[in-house]
């Protein structure tokens, strides 16, 4: 290997972007929709594919077949904690966890976390991958959603219940709360933004890692995302949007 | 006597009585603001008094239209006085039985289609309304603190109030030059709701440990873009504020896990470190 390269693995807005990011900062790196297809020769290779336990689970197993034994595998834990991630791998401490919502351009901070069989060194090495895309990899607690994410998955659940129950309109949910407590911008705007999809699988992984009732998400959370309605990469959230993004 | 279109009547001398009559007076609404003794209401005055002041000291007002709202308001002990506004605002303490005592004092002594409207945050204003013979014209006008410099009030439909009532309310909400959300009359209507878990999930994450204070703030403003994290914040509004929010909802919830309290604020609590006005909570404050 002549210089280092990373494999960005998965289809989501986040994975695209965290590949430009890479490109702009003049990175080797490769973006994969599969994780079959993802580059052997990667140092390290940053997931964010979706889905159950078991379609996670088997995405592992499958980016681990491709990468070299020495590479590192930072795995998005929106909605599993890096133990059990590492869990489904033959190695376990080479996998770090990482969680955010799009976008990340913007953001001067990245959250990590070590699963309980995660060597230092692949922290290390996943700290210097984040510096090297301007970003500070702050260390936190291994936990589905880990801080940020979680913490707005929760108020958007609050903002969806409200909704669905008809206290107030989207449009005056948003704006109560970033007149009313300066949000930077309205919970279902920015549920919209994030991704349905993503808020769920928080919400659910919380539920199930922590089996306490106040992560059940909301039944309007629920049937958008089954509906297609994730959003603004789908077109249609709680707002519309001119074309999918 | 008939309705006096451009009067507006507060009851409350206290931060967000005295607040409100502020906002409506700068609106050039005429403001008539009543409490239980002169030293509530001079005390009230004075507090505005000295915010307009500091206004004029900053340029943002001229001393002619600072002359102007102090001229259009007024303290009084006499609720009769309060009789022919278009639009009575309650914000006295925030205890169940002493606004449903006031509301039914207001509909003896205002004419009969002045608007009543309590600003309860933690209240039931269908509960407040019940106490009256006439629901329909009450409404809840949830300002938020300090009124002066929040744009958003919440105008909250009890189960009685009536659609023309709503209007109206939204209507005066616009002409005091703040932004009406409308809300039905549910526990901690938009905001004190929504907004629960950026306090109540940030202590849960400090409960599981291996995490600061700073940690957390710093990644809701780095990550998350708030302007302040939950634990700064939560130092602002008072340890013990936030903690009875937070218990209210709860109860008001009937104990739905979603708005559980947590222990280690209910210890701060106790042990009085309520935030930056007993110089101790989350951080430490110089003692001003």
């Amino acid at each position: 290997m002549n210089a280092n390269s990373f494999a960005i693995v998965g289809t989501n807005r986040l994975a695209r972007e965290l590949h430009a990011l890479c490109k702009a900062k003049g990175l080797r790196s490769s973006h994969h929709a599969e994780p079959d297809s993802a580059d052997t020769s990667a140092v390290l290779a940053m997931e964010t594919l979706p889905g159950t336990e078991a379609e996670k689970r088997r995405n592992l197993e499958r980016l681990e077949a491709k990468l070299s034994p020495s590479a590192v595998i930072v795995s998005s834990c929106l909605g599993f904690s890096a133990t059990r991630i590492g869990s489904w791998t033959s190695r376990p401490e080479r996998v770090v966890g990482f969680a955010t919502f799009y976008p990340v351009e913007e953001k001067k901070v990245i959250e990590i976390t070590a699963g309980l069989r995660t060597r230092e060194e692949f922290i290390g090495r996943t700290e210097e991958f984040f510096r090297q895309l301007g970003k500070d990899a702050v260390r936190v607690k291994d936990a589905p959603g880990l801080v940020f994410p979680r913490i707005l998955s929760l108020i958007i659940n609050e903002a969806v219940r409200s909704l669905d129950e008809g206290v107030a309109a989207a449009e005056e949910i948003d704006a109560a709360l970033r007149l009313g407590t300066n949000y930077p911008q309205g919970p279902l705007r920015w549920a919209d933004q994030a991704g349905l999809d993503e808020v769920l699988t928080v919400l659910e992984g919380l539920r199930e890692e922590t089996g306490d009732d106040r992560y059940r998400p909301s039944p309007l959370l629920k049937k958008l995302v089954l509906a297609g309605r994730l959003g603004e990469c789908s077109g249609e959230g709680f707002y519309p949007y001119d074309k999918p993004r | 006597m008939t309705i006096d279109q451009s009067l507006i009547g507060v009851i409350g001398a206290g931060t967000m009585g005295a607040g409100i009559a502020q906002v409506a007076a700068q609106a050039g609404f005429e403001t008539r603001v009543y409490d239980v003794s002169q030293e509530f209401v001079d005390r009230g005055l004075a507090r505005i008094r000295s915010f307009i002041q500091g206004s004029k000291d900053r340029g943002k007002m001229t001393s002619e239209e600072a002359e102007g709202v102090l001229g259009r308001l007024k303290g009084t002990l006499d609720l009769a006085e309060l009789g022919a506004a278009r639009l009575i605002i309650e914000a006295a303490p925030e205890k169940l039985e002493l606004k449903r005592d006031i509301f039914q004092r207001l509909e003896a002594s205002a004419e009969h289609d002045t608007l009543l409207a309590t600003n309860t945050s933690s209240l039931s204003v269908t509960a407040i309304a019940a106490a009256t013979k006439t629901p329909e014209r009450v409404l809840g006008m949830h300002f938020f603190n300090p009124p002066p410099l929040m744009g958003l009030v919440e105008v909250i439909q009890g189960d009685q109030t009536s659609p023309a009532t709503m209007e109206a309310g939204v209507e005066i909400v616009r002409r005091m030059k703040k932004t009406p959300v409308r809300a039905k009359d549910t526990p901690g209507f938009v905001v004190n709701r929504i907004a629960r878990p950026f306090y109540n999930e940030a202590l849960r994450i400090l409960e599981d440990g291996d995490v600061t204070v700073e940690t957390v703030d710093r990644i809701m403003k780095e990550a998350g873009k708030f302007r302040m994290g939950p634990f700064e914040l939560m130092d602002l509004i008072g340890n013990d504020i936030n903690f009875a929010a937070t218990e209210s909802l709860y109860r008001a919830f009937f104990h739905d896990p979603r708005f559980r309290p947590s222990p280690i604020q209910h210890r701060m609590f106790l042990a009085g470190h309520l935030g930056r006005k007993t110089g101790q909570g989350f951080y430490k404050y110089e003692r001003k």
